[in-house]
Parts: structure tokens; C-alpha cells; sequence
């Protein structure tokens, strides 16, 4: 990858991702599977992220994602009426959005393509491994859906470098204890072959994911901040299955053709930022806004938290691991310091925060992180709200002033001379 | 007699400060899910960390400012030296806030002793084996600290001047059973506010005093309209002392700092860890737990035997876990034929005019 530098750069910008394509079959292949879910037997199980979605796998089950499913409505333009519909039930708008949206449209019954609202969970499973919320809204679907709900506990250890035995244990223990859950509740038998299957093929899109995460080191960076966004649906959605397997080789393959060939997605990238965290749903152009002051983004801190290594020999065990110790449960010292490696290694310019409105676990501790890579690093960074799923109240305009602010400071910082030429 | 505990409450910070000059070792506690006997058993003085009604500036730097008032103020009031007395500060981890301030706090203040607390999300038998284990953890930091060893006997004494406060309180809120009990709601939460700030045993020696000389609760003041208040928590007494002025009266809680936090003794004829570990684990649950029913059915409980008309719901605004169950709370309340007033609060910024409309309204909607 050193060698890419050396190479000269295309200037023209590369088209869409041959894998798009592919991605596409996908989704279609997914949405089926789950319209005809009931005919084929399969349990529907709506899971938070962060859930262990490879018990859902290993029961041959269809996960369905709601956080995955308003970041649809909200590129579909509904989920500003879907969020005012849950405010109507009493839900503030404070709220989650991903949670927001949802209720809104399942108390209307409505979708995002003018149809209904998803189809009725079999089982219902949460974790508070991503935030303290999530279980709160999985018993409001139960409560509304009235159909078993599973949580699983994830409790926080956040001064220790590595996972203590009993929060491993008390973790396996629950997921012993999900298997005859999903037994009992969709009449099949846990197969702990099946699972070990299942964890090796999780195991795998995560490695091929890290392997297309590490290619974005190359400058110039081969792939845009939107189709690492868009490409992580299988992760999110899939893992546990085949599909994604095959669906990131080809990616990686690709991502690694253009790095070969020195093509970045950014013609003259001048600029590499990071983005931090969430994408706002309603308004992903708005990462494209930065390429056109040539500025790239590098890397991000919401898709790696999908991926996590496990191991087939110790399903239960690297399973515990992987759930507890993903880097966004870290103390902030972690965090700072996983944050400044990411800078170094990326060759990284500024980060950018999405103050993201309505979600306090991810956004709060923001400041001080910028905080720590200013007073450590020298980093600048932009801040802006938005609300990642809720357009109401964005300011596309404003926004972009900052932007715009952002960018040419970052220029009178790594170009002085052509900024004073200006 | 009364008024003595909400101006302790008023008079925290100086207070403390007259304890360390004295020589006593105080730390700061979040949540009623901290075991602070444990840090009582070693000698030091937990004091529950508040926010302020006063203006947010320092911590604007540290936390967005959709983040819940509470946390915000209580960075604020540590910025601007207000707990410069603190030894330590324990963290139980119980909502995303509580687990983000601690790293914001532990680095923007330096103190010797920090506790980071994993509180499970749970109740099950694997949840307090769980927890067991953390509060041996927890106790085993607190022995290095202190350089005392905390020992069966030691924590025993804890547990039981902590239980003594229980039922203290619970003596207190007895009195509200009856038509004309001689407290008023306004009264009763300062002496719940003044125990989350003052050495138990002195906080148990006042309400000693003040239940010996309390008149028979049968021909004490007339009340007026019998209400529950539940929530989080705030400090604000001026929104009880409204409700008063407005007929109403709050003759019972549901709140973190009320019965939420001093109901449930900690049985004290089994291993104490494990004890604790149950006794908070399986206390009335705050909505950080999972189920959620039990709150709800305690609620209702207590709603029924203190015979009230209708519930005053007073949220935090920006609190995830509250505002995710208001709506259900809210419902089955009115299905249980308690009318609900629902209102969200911020420590700052209190508008007391609006909520006195509100109330007024409530009031002779229940009358």
C-alpha cells in the first residue's frame, strides 16, 4: 500500500463500485426472505445492534434490524411524519430517532414505499451492549407486539485492558440460556455445530471487512464514506450466513484493484478526515459535499464496530468476548487513544462530529474527545448537529457554511502557501 | 423541627466541608443503585452528587447540551469547585449518562479515588452472582484506599445503620396514610433530600427526634388533594411546595431519591456481599432495569393504599430510560383510573408560573 503514493494518480473519479450491484441482488434476496418468512417456517427475530445476531443465524432465522429499517425510511424521506406519529403515542422527540421512527410507523402501519409497516416479529431480542436504551425500546415493541422478548445483559467494564472471566461468564451464561429460549420459542433444536458454522462465517465477513477497512489507509483512499456505509448491510443484517462472505471478497477485491492502481474516489484528495459517528440518513450527500473541496474521508468509528473477530472452537466464550469488548464500550482513555492510532495510521488531516441530537451514549463524550486529539495531536475538528434519522430542524445551509469554514482552515493549515496565494 | 432537614440539604456543600475540616474522608456517589454502605463501612461519607439549578457554562465544553440537566449541572458544579471537598466519586453504571460522565469527569478533575460500579441490567440469580462479584471488587479497592480491611462485622454495622434509615423513612412515610397526617409532601422531601447528603447516623438521630415528637397523625392539619409524584429526580421543593398551594398534596413517591432509594432492607441474617447484591438488584427497579413491571406495580400499590387521586409524573428531559416509559406509565395509570399529570423537568430554567397553571388545573379536574 506505501507503493500507491509513488504511483501516479488518476484524476478522474472512479464509477460506482462494481459491487454495488451485488449488494443490490442482496437486499432484494433479503427483503424476500422475509416476506415469505412465515410460508418458509423461518422466525423472524428483531434484534438491536449489537445483539448477538449469530444465535438468530444458528436457528436459521431471519434477523431483522428496526435501526437498519428507519435509516430506510429516513433515505425514503417518511421518517419525519413517522417520528411525529411516535410523538403522538407520548414519545418525546428527544428520543432515539432509529426508535422514533419505528414507532411511528408500526402504530400507523405504515412503510416506506407507500406499503405497510414491517411484518410482526416472531421473537424480540435486545442487548444493552451498544446502549442503555436499546433494551428500553424492545420491551415498548413487546409491550405493543406482545411476543417473547430476550434481553441480554452487557455489563460495562471499562478500566480493565482485558474482558474479567465473570463478566465473560455472566455474558455466556445468558446466551446458554437464549439457546433454549429460541428453542422453546421457535420449536427447533439448538445445534452447536450449527452455531460453530454460523460464528465461522461471522468470523470470516469480519476479516474481510478489517481487510477493506485497512485498504482505506491508502492515499489517496480508494473508497467513499457513503459506500462504506451503504456496503455494511450485510455485516449488519447477514453475518452468520454465506452471503456477505462472498459479497465482501468481491469488495475487498475490487477496493484492492483500485489501490493497486493508485485510484482514489477523491480526484486530487487533499484533505483525510475522519468521521465521527453516525450517518445522518436523510441527507448522505452531504459526505460527498467534502469531496468536493477534495477532502476525504478515511475512516469512521460506526462501521468497525461491526465487525468482531470470534473463534469456531469457543462459540459461547468469543462470543461473550466480542460483545463485550467492542471499542465503543471502552473508557475514554481507551477511546482517546484508539482515536489518535486511527489518526496516525489513516494519515488523517481533522475529524469531523456528527453531534447526533437525539442519541446521548454515542454523542456525549464527543467534546472531550475532540478535546483530547486537539491538546495530543494538534487535530482540528468540526462539530455540527443534526439528527441522524429526523431531517426537522437541519439546516443544510448552515451546515455547509461550516463546512466550508472547516475546509479552509484546513487548508491554511497543510497549504499555507496557496492559501496565502489565494 | 422539620425545616431543619431541607436547610441541611441547602447547606450541603458547607456542611461537608465542616466534616472534612474535621478530618472525615467524603465521596461522592451517583445513583440509588450505589451499595454505599460498603464506602459507609470503611468510615467515609458517601454524599449523593446533585446538579443546580443555577446556570450551566463550564460543562458546555464537555457535554452536548441535549445531555439531561442533571448530569450536565452536576459536571458544572464540579467545575466550578463546588465539590471540591470529594475524596472520590463512584460511578454505577446504570444509564448511558452515568457511564459517559465518568470518563468526562475522572478527566477534568483529578480526585485520588475513582470507582467505575457495572451494575447489571437484571435481577436473575446469574445477575446477583454477578454483582456479588463486582461489590467484592468494589470492597477490595475501598480496603486499599482506606488501608482498613472491611470486615463481616464491620459491614454488618453498615448494612444495619442503613436499614435503620429505612425504616426511619418508612416511619415517615406512614404518616402520610392518614387523612390528616402532620407532614406535608413538601416537608417529607426535604427530609428524604437531607439523607442523601449527610452521614446516616446523623440523619437517623433527627428523624428519632422528630418522630418522638411528631402529634398524632389523626389530628394533625387538614390535607388536601392525596397525589403520588414519581420520576427520577430533582431537587427542585419549590415544585412540591406549588402543589401544596394548589390544594394538592403528595402523600407518597416514586422517585430515585424517595422510596425508590429508601425502601428494602438488606436482609441482614445472610453473607452481606450478597446481601447488598440482592437488595439492590431487586429493590424496586428504577427504569434502567429490565422488566420494567415491577416499578409499575409498586406504583399502583402504593397508589391504592395511600389512597390517592391522580399522579404527578415529573421526567428529566433528555432521560432516555423515563421517556421511553412514560407513554405505558402514563396509560396504565389512567387505566387504573389515576388521572397523570405529566410534566418534563430540567433543573434549570424552571418555569414555576407554567407549572402552577398546570397544576391548578389538574387539581380541580381531580376535586
Amino acid at each position: 500500500m506505501e507503493s500507491s503514493q509513488d504511483k501516479p494518480t488518476t484524476p478522474t473519479k472512479p464509477g460506482r463500485l462494481a459491487a454495488s450491484a451485488a449488494l443490490a441482488t442482496l437486499n432484494e434476496d433479503y427483503y424476500r426472505d422475509l416476506a415469505n418468512a412465515k410460508e418458509e417456517g423461518r422466525p423472524v427475530v428483531w434484534i438491536t445492534s449489537m445483539a448477538p445476531i449469530e444465535m438468530v443465524s444458528a436457528f436459521d432465522g431471519i434477523a431483522f434490524l428496526p435501526e437498519n429499517y428507519a435509516a430506510l425510511c429516513s433515505s425514503r424521506k417518511v421518517a419525519a411524519e413517522f417520528c411525529q406519529a411516535g410523538e403522538a403515542r407520548g414519545y418525546s422527540q428527544d428520543l432515539c430517532s432509529y426508535a422514533l421512527c419505528t414507532f411511528g410507523s408500526i402504530f400507523e402501519n405504515r412503510g416506506p414505499f407507500g406499503d405497510e409497516a414491517p411484518r410482526a416479529p416472531d421473537i424480540l431480542l435486545a442487548t444493552e451492549g451498544a446502549c442503555a436504551t436499546h433494551p428500553k425500546w424492545w420491551e415498548a415493541l413487546q409491550r405493543h407486539y406482545n411476543c417473547p422478548l430476550f434481553i441480554v445483559d452487557a455489563a460495562y467494564t471499562v478500566d480493565s485492558e482485558t474482558l474479567p472471566e465473570h463478566h465473560k461468564a455472566y455474558f455466556a451464561a445468558q446466551l446458554r440460556e437464549l439457546a433454549s429460549f429460541m428453542e422453546e420459542h421457535t420449536k427447533r433444536k439448538f445445534d452447536m455445530d450449527k452455531l460453530r458454522e454460523v460464528v465461522a462465517l461471522s468470523d470470516r465477513a469480519s476479516e474481510l471487512w478489517d481487510e477493506i477497512d485497512d485498504f482505506r489507509k491508502a492515499i489517496p483512499t480508494p473508497i467513499s464514506q457513503i459506500d462504506v456505509f451503504t456496503c455494511l448491510f450485510p455485516l449488519v443484517t447477514l453475518k452468520g450466513t454465506k452471503e456477505p462472505v462472498a459479497f465482501y471478497e468481491q469488495l475487498r477485491d475490487e477496493v484492492k484493484e483500485r489501490v493497486d492502481n493508485g485510484i482514489g474516489f477523491v480526484p486530487n484528495e487533499r484533505f483525510r478526515l475522519i468521521w465521527d459517528l453516525f450517518p445522518i440518513y436523510h441527507n448522505m450527500r452531504l459526505l460527498n459535499y467534502f469531496a468536493e473541496f477534495g477532502a476525504a474521508f478515511v475512516t469512521d468509528f460506526y462501521g468497525n464496530a461491526f465487525s468482531g473477530r470470534l473463534d469456531a472452537s469457543d462459540p459461547f466464550g468469543s462470543l461473550a468476548e466480542r460483545y463485550l469488548s467492542f471499542f465503543m464500550r471502552s473508557a475514554q482513555w481507551g477511546k482517546g487513544e484508539l482515536y489518535k492510532e486511527r489518526a496516525r495510521k489513516y494519515h488523517v488531516d481533522g475529524i469531523v462530529f456528527h453531534s447526533n441530537r437525539c442519541c446521548r451514549c454515542f454523542t456525549a463524550e464527543q467534546p472531550d474527545v475532540g478535546n483530547i486529539l486537539r491538546d495530543e495531536l494538534g487535530l482540528p475538528s468540526l462539530t455540527f448537529e443534526a439528527n441522524m434519522v429526523d431531517p426537522r430542524g437541519y439546516d443544510d445551509a448552515q451546515v455547509k457554511a461550516r463546512i466550508e469554514a472547516f475546509i479552509e482552515m484546513l487548508e491554511a493549515r497543510k497549504y499555507p502557501k496557496e492559501a496565502g496565494m489565494k | 423541627m422539620v425545616s431543619e432537614f431541607y436547610e441541611a440539604y441547602s447547606n450541603r456543600h458547607q456542611l461537608a466541608e465542616g466534616w472534612k475540616r474535621a478530618g472525615r474522608k467524603i465521596f461522592g456517589y451517583f445513583c440509588n443503585y450505589t451499595p454505599e454502605e460498603l464506602i459507609y463501612s470503611v468510615g467515609i461519607i458517601p454524599v449523593r452528587i446533585r446538579g443546580s439549578a443555577e446556570n450551566i457554562d463550564l460543562a458546555d465544553a464537555h457535554l452536548p447540551t441535549f445531555c439531561c440537566s442533571y448530569m450536565r449541572g452536576a459536571l458544572d458544579q464540579a467545575l466550578k469547585g463546588r465539590y471540591s471537598y470529594l475524596d472520590g466519586v463512584v460511578f454505577p453504571k446504570t444509564c448511558d449518562m452515568t457511564r459517559a460522565l465518568y470518563d468526562v469527569w475522572r478527566r477534568n478533575i483529578k480526585l485520588p479515588y475513582y470507582w467505575f460500579l457495572p451494575v447489571p441490567g437484571k435481577s436473575t440469580d446469574e445477575a446477583v452472582e454477578f454483582f456479588t462479584h463486582e461489590l467484592s471488587l468494589f470492597k477490595e479497592s475501598l480496603e486499599e484506599y482506606s488501608k482498613q480491611q472491611i470486615s463481616h462485622e464491620s459491614l454488618k454495622q453498615a448494612i444495619s445503620v442503613y436499614n435503620e434509615s429505612r425504616s426511619l423513612v418508612g416511619e415517615v412515610y406512614k404518616q402520610g396514610l392518614s387523612d390528616n397526617h402532620p407532614l406535608s409532601g413538601s416537608q417529607v422531601f426535604g427530609i428524604l433530600l437531607a439523607g442523601l447528603v449527610m452521614p446516616k447516623e446523623e440523619h437517623n438521630a433527627m428523624l428519632r427526634k422528630l418522630l418522638d415528637g411528631l402529634p398524632d397523625p389523626n389530628t394533625s392539619r387538614a390535607n388536601g388533594t392525596r397525589l403520588l409524584v414519581a420520576g427520577n429526580n430533582f431537587e427542585n421543593i419549590e415544585l412540591l411546595q406549588t402543589v401544596e398551594e394548589c390544594g394538592g398534596d403528595a402523600v407518597i413517591d416514586d422517585l430515585d431519591m424517595g422510596t425508590r432509594y429508601y425502601s428494602s432492607a438488606v436482609d441482614e441474617n445472610s453473607e452481606p456481599l450478597r446481601a447488598l447484591a440482592e437488595r439492590y438488584l431487586r429493590k424496586t427497579p428504577c427504569p434502567c432495569m429490565h422488566p420494567a413491571e415491577p416499578r409499575l406495580e409498586r406504583m399502583l400499590e402504593l397508589a391504592r393504599s395511600y389512597r390517592v387521586k391522580g399522579v404527578i409524573l415529573v421526567i428529566q428531559k433528555y432521560c432516555d430510560t423515563h421517556l421511553y416509559e412514560r407513554p405505558w406509565i402514563e396509560s396504565r395509570l389512567k387505566e387504573e383510573g389515576l388521572p397523570v399529570l405529566a410534566v418534563e423537568h430540567s433543573d434549570t430554567g424552571w418555569s414555576g408560573g407554567k407549572f402552577r397553571t398546570m397544576v391548578q388545573a389538574f387539581i380541580e379536574m381531580l376535586e
